[in-house]
């Protein structure tokens, strides 16, 4: 089990996911931004999930959260609880 | 004859097996009641698995009891189900093929989303897993889209034109039309027609996890606290003939295929667009010969997704008008569950149900209202009503719509 990265290293990670699936400028994603805002939709807000699950090795709940009006905060915050979650052993 | 009667089709017979068991009796007697075929997953992993839930065919099902043993080794569980029902079909039909050369003048037309699953998922471990070099010789035969037309043209000596409709959700929908389109042109007087899945595969569940639209808990179409869908499995297969070939020899017609209506999104691969399924459904009625007042019925594609339900509810609205209000209109993969390819099959027969009993299966599961769904979803209590026709609505990821108009004999 890899360290808990800290909030920043998590954040830069994130934004670097979805400006490759979004193809766009890593400098105009916002924490507040929804990925619907970043013109992120459908499929590719699941992929973006996928990409990021992939990347930190970790799970999202199925259900409780919807990715296309969630902000960008909101991913970064699941990351951390996932990790955290991880760190304690759960399998979720 | 009007132009509308010499499009129609008679539908003279039925067979399906579903969540609640084998035929289609066993199926309606369920969904009349309101009754759940869904049930805790039963998979080998389920342990491993965040799918909880499914709607399949019991594990009492065995086709040693139903198939030689020649046939057997040839049947993917997809090509099991299709040919039960096909020949629960026949059956009731009546009809003998091999009597003035009718097997000449039948085609078949069995619609699946992905086919042979069953048996790719198998032969996949063997050789990936088990690092196996050598496949089961009958692999191709079992796993081909068009086994299960196939082998129920094999089976009843059909020899007409025969093979296998693919459009994801919507394949039963389009097969049916496929086979009642042929009837028309004259290519043919009988067809065997319907819709099989199978495809619960350890890989195949993954596949839906990694999508994200399944329901944790149960199915619950227009609800406001809808989870997403359940997946399920089955088959329903139809003996569909020329209505001057039906009345000629005094079949009995469990109900009439009026119309049907056939459309494309051409937008987004997964999310559904009201003008694409709107427009099946406006076909399905002109080709019929029907007005929006003349339907009291329709069975909803009704996944319980939030893509789906408010898309679909908008559909209904635009076609429908003044009269959408008045219909009742349920989701009965509330209770069958999402059986994908064969979908279409299970509802019709819950449509040739509604028409015959004047019983309206209900939508299982609604108990909260949403105010982006404001149709009478006919919550929870089956409804005694008269149903002198019927849409039955199919929607496929791919953005592909097939509609089909169905009234009382």
């Amino acid at each position: 089990m890899t360290e808990p990265q800290s909030i920043d290293a998590i954040r830069d990670q994130v934004f670097a996911i979805i400006a490759k699936q979004a193809k766009i400028d890593v400098a105009t994603i916002r924490n507040e931004s929804t990925l619907k805002d970043l013109g992120v939709a459908s499929l590719d807000a699941i992929e973006v999930i996928f990409d990021i699950e992939e990347h930190f090795d970790i799970h999202f709940p199925d259900q409780g959260t919807n990715f296309d009006t969630d902000t960008v905060q909101h991913l970064i915050d699941a990351v951390v609880a996932a990790q955290a979650a991880g760190k304690e052993g759960g399998t979720q | 004859m009007t132009d509308a009667d010499s499009r129609a089709i008679a539908i003279t017979g039925m067979g399906a097996i579903s969540a609640f068991g084998e035929g289609a009796q066993a199926l309606w007697a369920g969904l009349r009641e309101g009754r759940s075929g869904i049930r805790p997953l039963r998979h080998e992993r389920a342990a491993e698995l965040r799918v909880r839930i499914a709607a399949q065919v019991p594990e009492s099902f065995d086709p040693s009891a139903h198939f030689a043993e020649r046939t057997l080794p040839m049947l993917d569980r997809a090509s099991q189900f299709a040919l039960f029902a096909a020949n629960e079909a026949v059956a009731q039909s009546g009809l003998d093929f091999a009597a003035g050369n009718l097997g000449t003048r039948t085609g078949v037309v069995v619609g699946t989303g992905v086919g042979g699953e069953t048996t790719q998922d198998e032969q996949s471990r063997r050789l990936y897993a088990e690092n196996a070099t050598r496949l089961h010789p009958l692999t191709i035969v079992r796993l081909m889209t068009n086994a299960p037309a196939s082998q129920i043209s094999m089976a009843h000596g059909l020899r007409g034109p025969s093979f296998a409709v693919a459009s994801a959700c919507a394949s039963t929908n389009h097969a049916i039309a496929q086979a009642a389109l042929m009837i028309r042109a004259g290519l043919i007087d009988v067809a065997v027609a319907g819709g099989t899945e199978a495809c619960l595969t350890y890989g195949a569940l993954r596949a839906w996890e990694a999508m994200r639209v399944l329901a944790d808990d149960t199915c619950r179409p227009f609800s406001a606290n809808r989870r997403g869908l359940v997946l399920g499995e089955g088959a329903g297969v139809f003996v569909l003939e020329s209505m001057a070939h039906a009345r000629a020899r005094g079949a009995t017609i469990l109900g009439v295929l009026a119309g049907v209506g056939m459309s494309a999104d051409a937008g987004d691969i997964v999310a559904p667009d009201p003008a694409g399924s709107g427009s099946a459904m406006a076909q399905a009625l002109a080709d019929a010969g029907l007005a929006p007042g003349d339907i009291d019925y329709i069975n909803a594609h009704g996944t319980g997704t939030p893509a789906n339900d408010p898309t679909e509810t908008r559909a209904i609205h635009a076609v429908f008008g003044a009269h959408a209000p008045k219909l009742a209109v349920s989701s009965t993969k509330s209770m069958h569950g999402h059986a994908l390819g064969a979908s279409g099959a299970l509802e019709l027969v819950a449509v040739l149900g509604a028409l015959r009993d004047g019983v309206v299966p209900p939508t299982a599961n609604l108990d909260v209202a949403d105010p982006a769904c404001d149709l009478d979803y006919v919550p929870n209590v089956p409804r005694e009503m008269t149903v002198r026709a019927a849409l039955s609505n199919s929607f496929a990821f791919g953005g592909l719509n097939a509609v089909l108009a169905v009234r009382a004999a």
